[in-house]
């Protein structure tokens, strides 16, 4: 049983070590794609409404209820304890810790 | 009609859950803001004093999310050696037997969730790809007198292919998906692949937008498995498939003492040695024991509104494989 599963552990990794071959040929998609692309699927957990896209500041952001999540590292963390208030008419942003 | 009814009625479920999460500010949590409407959920205090198990301790419930982070945190980076390690290679199968289960076509769009280094999503688009390049040879030699230009631009088709597949990954730990991308970014799959940091009791996906839902060995981590299950029900589209890997009860009695021996006694030392953490190893063997029988979590599959729900054993029930339908 320990061969059988040596032999497939090995032709996972060969297999994997082929199709790393392939890719690297086929030419590195740029991870940006997927990052936009991931954007237009997201809405907001709290209330599933969609959201805007902040170039600047990298952020997604819920007009309604007025909070922001951050994209960090080129991933967008999308916990409601993680997201930012913005309060637009003080001009205070109140940053917080996750 | 019968379809469309259910699909109103779930409309309308919605819609009332909706309103009552416009309560979601005191969850925000704001530096020095009344830190203790922020510790709870949106329901008024009543989370904060409901318990929960972490392992085979009893935790409050908000708690419980806090210390589950805090386990796979310190585990990240040693997270696939200590797999290879306590499974002996063996999660590897488990992990190929659900995508044979899921037995994915081309063009799906699969939904990731707890997908943390993300070895389901790799196996899902090498697998997707496989059967999309098994498709273009078998068309290639249905053609009756292939000309070597039919057969050669067959081989080499590069342009956009009709619909991609696409693998989202989803999980509630920054550094789980961390670690997952630099793995992905040395095999070089960088196409159909997307990450985001999510909570599986509140996904941020829109209804109807998965084809496959898959949780492979997250489920006992999450603090409200129904809330969970039900939206998992929510993202997928009808006719979308929901799958869960998940260690489980195994009914031999002697392989369940020897498999109670090797996870107490064994399981926690490596974790020692390997990763420097007994009590995040300690934790997972406790909540292996706390998770649901295989019965138990179908029927629990089934309130949430799935269909067809089935279960496979693996490894004489050390692991499940469930799978249900939205319908």
């Amino acid at each position: 049983m320990f061969l059988i599963s040596a032999r497939r552990l090995a032709a996972h990794s060969a297999s994997l070590l082929l199709n790393t071959q392939r890719r690297l040929s086929s030419g590195l998609k740029g991870d940006d794609r997927s990052v936009e692309s991931v954007l237009q699927l997201l809405v907001c957990p709290l209330s599933k409404t969609p959201l805007r896209y902040n170039k600047e500041t990298n952020e997604l952001i819920n007009e309604e209820l007025g909070i922001a999540y951050p994209i960090i590292d080129g991933i967008p963390n999308m916990i409601p304890q993680d997201a930012k208030l913005i309060k637009k008419a003080e001009g205070i942003e109140e940053p917080t810790q996750s | 009609m019968a379809a469309s009814f259910r699909a109103l009625s779930r409309k309308v479920v919605r819609q009332v859950r909706r309103n009552v999460t416009f309560g979601f500010r005191n969850r925000v949590r704001t530096a020095g803001f009344n830190p203790e409407l922020s510790a709870c959920r949106f329901c008024s205090g009543g989370a904060a004093g409901k318990s929960t198990h972490f392992g085979f301790e009893t935790v409050s419930e908000g708690e419980k999310a806090e210390r589950v982070y805090k386990v796979f945190e310190s585990v990240a980076q040693k997270y696939d050696v200590m797999n290879d390690a306590m499974s002996l290679g063996i999660h590897r199968l488990w992990k190929d037997a659900l995508l044979h289960v899921m037995n994915p076509q081309p063009g799906l769009r699969l939904l990731d969730v707890a997908g943390g280094t993300g070895d389901i999503s790799f196996r899902f688009l090498e697998y997707s790809r496989s059967v999309r390049d098994r498709q273009l040879r078998h068309r290639a030699r249905a053609n009756q007198t292939p000309s070597w230009q039919q057969i050669s631009s067959s081989y080499s088709s590069e342009e956009a292919e009709p619909v991609d597949s696409w693998a989202v990954v989803c999980d509630i730990n920054k550094e789980m998906l961390k670690v997952g991308r630099e793995r992905a970014e040395k095999a070089g799959i960088t196409k159909g692949l997307s990450w985001v940091v999510g909570d599986a009791e509140e996904l941020p996906f829109d209804d109807d937008t998965f084809d496959v839902y898959s949780i492979a060995f997250g489920i006992r981590n999450v603090t409200h498995i129904e809330q969970a299950l039900q939206e998992a029900l929510r993202v997928l589209k009808p006719g979308g498939r929901f799958l869960c890997l998940e260690f489980s009860k195994v009914s031999n009695p002697v392989l369940s003492r020897l498999y109670d021996a090797y996870s107490f006694q064994m399981i926690p030392v490596l974790g020692e040695v390997i990763a420097g953490d007994w009590k995040s190893y300690q934790y997972l063997v406790e909540s292996i024991r706390k998770f649901p029988d295989q019965e138990t979590f179908k029927d629990m599959i089934e309130d949430a509104g799935f269909f067809r729900v089935h279960y496979t054993n693996l490894t004489g029930g050390v692991v499940a494989i469930h799978s249900g339908f939205k319908l």
